[in-house]
């Protein structure tokens, strides 16, 4: 299991070398309520850090997910298309969503430790 | 939470407080979206039963010796086919035929108090005042008037506990009901299509029926359900929703709300909507499923073979359908069950069918629940 970083639109990555595993946080779950649907890139497909790979919907609202890296999607979590609700089960297991060959993994740099996220997210609630 | 001070409470609001709920702003109200889950909360009232509050709504009496002859002449519904202890979906009308609110009519023999969206109360007011009629009073009692929904195949073991005359109560039929010295009116009628009860308490005495409620409901799977799901439990349904499928602009027969028009009356704007009967509605409200996964939502564009067809106006993932389903306008050559349609969702088509409500199970134990949509069908 590699560290875990986080991004300020609620996104999680998992790095393992140059593998970064993506998904959503137990907060923005939360926050979206039932999720619904889950539309997610192709293997292969590049992601640019802070654009969109994917679309996801609870629900009330439909919101963009966002990369925190560059690079090549390794792997997709495509079981999530027929079981959206695992994103609420288990946002940082089996509700995982895609697998990015980061093109540079310095820019993880950027994001935030477990800590500093709790405190955004504080700040963030009130 | 915080921030939502300005928001007007219904006096339940420290329950949904107590019970974790979502408050958002809903037409200036503070209410729940949801307690822990929407779909859940859909699925509680379809398999046993969810309690409701939407005191927000708009309780409007009608009173005087020309309240009725008032009231027929600016709905397009005959008030004179329910008696005293009835009640009836109507529509209050514009001169164009445009809805300019949906209402329950409740007829207390004397009287009749009209049930507005919350978001309408204002202009149903204003529009009330300005038709205003000699022998004719007007009385907003909204302030002083709750209203708590208990819906759901054992809404009636549950309201019964509390109130005894419930049980044998018909769909569409209320009684003025006590508990613990407190009055209230309560309904056979709700607005998810299942078996299910309204009650009416004053203002002050809804957090004792709550409570009543809540905990006769120990035991048969009660649980506080907020505004999600009953938008959820309506689109599975059919029930069309003020500022989605309805509006100013909006008649009756667009809405396949023809049933509620009876021709045999004389009300405002007759002559308009019977024109529109005799050339059909150009765009109807249809329901549709999914054929593929994808969440309609308001305003999303409607295609048939790249001709632009119509527009969504709700739509929802059912959980107890385990579909994604929706209503919109179409043209009218688009309406049958089972024509096919595309829904443009960020740029891509999704694949669709129009289809008949309920796209559920409904109705329970003999009474007529399922009325007000075979009717329409």
């Amino acid at each position: 299991m590699g560290e875990l970083r986080f991004a300020k639109s609620h996104e999680w990555a998992r790095v393992d070398n140059d593998i970064i595993t993506v998904g959503i946080t137990d907060y923005a779950q939360k926050e979206l309520g039932d999720i619904v649907f889950v539309e997610l890139p192709k293997v292969g497909d590049s992601v640019q850090r802070g654009s969109a790979f994917g679309t996801i919907e609870s629900t009330k609202t439909a919101s963009e997910l966002y990369a925190p890296v560059s690079g090549k999607v390794a792997e997709v979590n495509s079981e999530l298309t027929s079981n959206p609700q695992w994103v609420n089960e288990d946002p940082l297991g089996r509700g995982w969503m895609i697998a990015i060959k980061a093109n540079d993994s310095s820019e993880l740099g950027s994001l935030m430790d477990e800590p500093a996220y709790e405190q955004f997210i504080e700040k963030e609630s009130h | 939470m915080d921030c939502k001070m300005e928001l007007k409470q219904t006096s339940l609001y420290q329950k949904h407080i107590q019970h974790k709920g979502r408050i958002v702003d809903f037409s200036g109200w503070a209410l729940p979206v949801e307690y822990s889950s929407t779909l859940a909360e859909a699925k509680a009232v379809r398999e046993r039963c969810g309690i409701f509050d939407a005191s927000h709504m708009g309780e409007i009496a009608i009173k005087g010796k020309n309240a009725l002859a008032f009231l027929q002449y600016l709905t397009p519904n005959d008030i004179s086919l329910i008696q005293k202890g009835q009640m009836q979906y109507n529509l209050l009308l514009n001169p164009e035929g445009g809805v300019i609110d949906d209402l329950m009519v409740y007829h207390l023999g004397d009287s009749f108090i009209c049930v507005a969206n919350a978001s309408n109360k204002d202009k149903v007011l204003a529009w009330l005042n300005k038709n205003k009629k000699e022998g004719v009073k007007i009385e907003d009692q909204s302030d002083k008037t709750a209203l708590i929904a208990v819906q759901g195949p054992q809404a009636a073991a549950v309201v019964s506990k509390v109130v005894g005359e419930a049980m044998n109560l018909d769909y569409m039929h209320f009684v003025k009901a006590t508990f613990k010295g407190k009055e209230a009116i309560i309904s056979r009628s709700g607005y998810t299509g299942t078996d299910g009860f309204e009650i009416y308490p004053s203002w002050d005495d809804a957090c004792l029926w709550w409570d009543a409620f809540m905990s006769a409901g120990k035991g048969l799977g009660l649980v506080p359900c907020g505004l999600g799901a009953r938008d959820v439990l309506r689109i599975e349904v059919g029930y069309p929703l003020y500022g989605h499928e309805i509006n100013d602009t909006t008649n009756p027969y667009q809405a396949s709300l023809a049933w509620v028009v009876k021709p045999q009356k004389d009300f405002i704007a007759k002559d308009k909507l019977m024109i529109i009967k005799k050339e059909g509605p150009a765009q109807k409200r249809v329901g549709f499923i999914m054929q593929q996964r994808g969440v309609p939502r308001q305003d999303y564009p409607i295609y048939a073979k790249t001709k632009k067809i119509g527009r969504v106006t709700s739509g929802t993932f059912s959980p107890n359908a385990n579909q994604f389903i929706g209503m919109a306008y179409v043209d009218r050559d688009y309406t049958a069950a089972g024509t096919e349609i595309e829904i443009e969702i960020r740029d891509r088509l999704y694949k669709a069918k129009v289809a008949k409500w309920p796209f559920v199970e409904i109705g329970t134990k003999g009474h007529n629940h399922n009325a007000f949509i075979k009717k329409e069908a």
